[in-house]
């Protein structure tokens, strides 16, 4: 088991691997920007390097200073965490070739279904369905009404250098599809400088489910079900659940042994998710794959009974799957809602600055995750999560009312978040219904009946 | 080095100085190059700020001995030379050198005050500020991190 560990990661999910490491009897080693000189996982690590300005490009990316800190801790193992450097080939490679345990998949791995165009390969190799598409860039009118004809309307033409959200649109049939393939690609190339655009069906309103994946370097993979990521708002998910009130016993197992089947073929070791889109009758197409621990993954552990950070602690040092996770089976139900410092009032716009104070709600079946405090200060360089609050319940209900009533206890002032947002939401009689779609929350938002609820609770401070 | 590469570095350097860059930095596969220009004049001439002295005929509390004043005429007038890195602090080149500097050693932008040592490459840290040195503040052989104050100049 390794002695010492080096967390290249900040905030909540740095705090949650030194939580793993210290249950492990394992010596921890953070790293820190100049603006994170006060941070909790700072405070809590046996050991701390700053390595740069507050910038991340300036310090939590720097892989020359993070291996310098390695080098100087005398570490065995980096655990990076997700985001920053955690699904960098190049910094897993560097660890690699350093001798360091980089807790993850091999770079190798990663780089395979790192590339959106190269995943897709490996699942069509591999049998499993992807989003029926265009086999590359397609250059002609005339090859864009063939594929579109043959994939089906509604498709949609996406630049292939893109992201963003722009090079992107919708045709819903071959009238519109010459103006939506010019459209895409003059924006492509203005806004990318290349304007190659290939075509994808267009699944309208999809569900967002994703299968968490568990292997180990003996070859054993399982999967530790799903988790329903459809509450998103602007692309960014905000609400997750496990599992999700879309799934069926047979779709759980057909989709499953799928995701199992596909990290199979990548050799993939560690921790991993696998992303589906699924559409209103059920049919799923595998979008993309995340090789690195995920921040729902709070939820698969409060329904399957395990630490999926510590797993993956004992997997990169070379033990076989637990027990307990090779046999995992669900019980209970979670959700997850993340608080970020933002204000839901002023279309969610930053809100950082100094945490005056802060009450966390307790109780049974209420976990919090979160790396703030009262008097902390919210940077704003980094991204605007400050906690997680997951709660479990017998049934899907149960779990919402203990969010209904967790959330009425979480105060936080001194900066705006949007735990209002997540009360609205809790009475949502759709999302109760468990009857929603990544659209969701927009149409919620513009529908005008939608009414933020401030914590009943007024705590004298 | 080949004569290519010399050529593709000679390209860099021009590039950077046509378009007013300090800093290009690479990393690719068993690969690393960091290119740093000293750039003239961007270090402040301005004179060190004056100590504090007090408003004529105003009356001061505490006055402070004459040995507080210059004690704090001296802080104020000192430069911190901080670590651009992660890594183990030398003071010498090696370990039969002699130390690149000592307190009371002058120094100027240019001048190489210390060796960082990261990940086996030995990185000459130069002062970037000119005076005197006044204190040194990093222990030899010890590591030290982003922003760690190595020197104190006058």
């Amino acid at each position: 088991m390794f002695e010492k560990i080096l967390i290249a990661n900040r905030g909540e999910i740095a705090l949650r691997v030194i939580r793993a490491c210290k249950e492990l009897g394992i010596r921890t080693l953070a790293v820190y920007s100049e603006a994170d000189v006060d941070s909790l996982h700072v405070q809590l690590a046996d050991e701390s390097i700053c390595i740069g300005a507050a910038p991340s490009s300036e310090s939590y990316l720097k892989i020359d200073r993070i291996m310098s800190a390695a080098e100087i801790g005398d570490v065995d193992a980096i655990h990076p965490g997700y985001g920053f450097l955690a699904e960098n080939p190049h910094f897993a490679e560097v660890c690699e070739s350093c001798n360091i345990k980089f807790i993850g998949p091999s770079s190798r791995a990663m780089q395979a279904m790192g590339d959106k165009n190269s995943a897709r390969g490996f699942a069509r190799k591999a049998g499993v369905p992807v989003t029926p598409g265009s086999d590359g860039i397609v250059e002609s009118e005339q090859d864009a009404v063939k594929i579109a004809k043959k994939i089906g309307y509604p498709v949609m033409i996406k630049a292939a250098a893109g992201g963003g959200g722009h090079g992107m649109r919708v045709a819903h049939n071959e009238p519109s599809l010459m103006a939506a393939f010019h459209g895409a690609r003059h924006e492509a190339e203005k806004a990318f400088g290349n304007g190659d655009v290939y075509i994808e069906k267009f699944i309208l309103n999809p569900h967002h489910i994703e299968f968490q994946i568990v292997a180990d370097s003996h070859g054993h993979i399982v999967h530790l079900g799903e988790r329903d990521c459809s509450i998103q708002r602007r692309n960014q998910k905000v609400i997750e659940e496990c599992p999700s009130p879309l799934m069926t016993p047979g779709l759980r197992k057909k989709m499953g042994n799928i995701a199992v089947k596909l990290a199979k073929s990548v050799g993939y070791e560690n921790a991993g998710t696998i992303e589906f889109l699924v559409d209103q009758q059920r049919h799923f197409y595998f979008i993309e794959m995340n090789t690195r621990i995920q921040v729902e993954h709070t939820i698969t552990e409060e329904v399957y009974g395990c630490d999926l950070v510590k797993e993956q602690i004992r997997i990169a040092a070379g033990q076989p799957l637990s027990p307990h996770i090779a046999h995992a089976t669900p019980r209970l139900h979670a959700i997850q809602c993340r608080i970020n410092a933002e204000d839901p009032e002023k279309d969610f716009q930053p809100s950082p600055g100094r945490i005056d104070f802060y009450y966390a709600p307790g109780g049974h079946g209420v976990r919090i995750d979160s790396h703030v405090y009262t008097g902390y200060s919210v940077p704003p360089y980094y991204d605007s999560m400050i906690a997680k609050i997951i709660t479990v319940g017998a049934t899907r209900i149960n779990a919402i009312d203990r969010m209904r009533r967790a959330l009425g206890e979480y105060y936080i002032t001194g900066i705006k978040t949007t735990v209002p947002f997540h009360a609205a939401m809790m009475r949502s009689a759709e999302f109760r219904d468990g009857n929603y779609d990544t659209g969701f929350v927009e149409r919620v938002m513009s529908s005008g009946k939608f009414e933020l609820v401030a914590p009943a609770t007024q705590l004298r401070e | 080095m080949e004569l290519k590469e010399i050529k593709e570095i000679k390209e860099i350097i021009d590039l950077m100085k046509k378009n007013g860059l300090s800093v290009f930095e690479i990393e690719k596969e068993g690969f690393r190059l960091k290119i740093q220009r000293a750039v003239p004049d961007e270090t402040t001439t301005s004179a060190p700020p004056a100590a504090p002295s007090s408003p004529k005929g105003a009356t001061i509390p505490a006055e402070p001995t004459r040995a507080q004043r210059a004690a704090a005429e001296t802080k104020a007038l000192l430069k911190d030379i901080v670590s651009p890195m992660v890594g183990t602090f030398y003071r010498a080149g090696s370990p039969e050198a002699g130390p690149f500097v000592d307190v009371g050693k002058t120094v100027n932008e240019d001048s190489v005050v210390c060796i960082i040592e990261a990940m086996k490459v030995m990185n000459e840290i130069k002062a970037e500020t000119s005076g005197v040195i006044a204190e040194v503040v990093a222990e030899n052989g010890k590591p030290v991190q982003f922003g760690q104050v190595l020197f104190r100049v006058r």
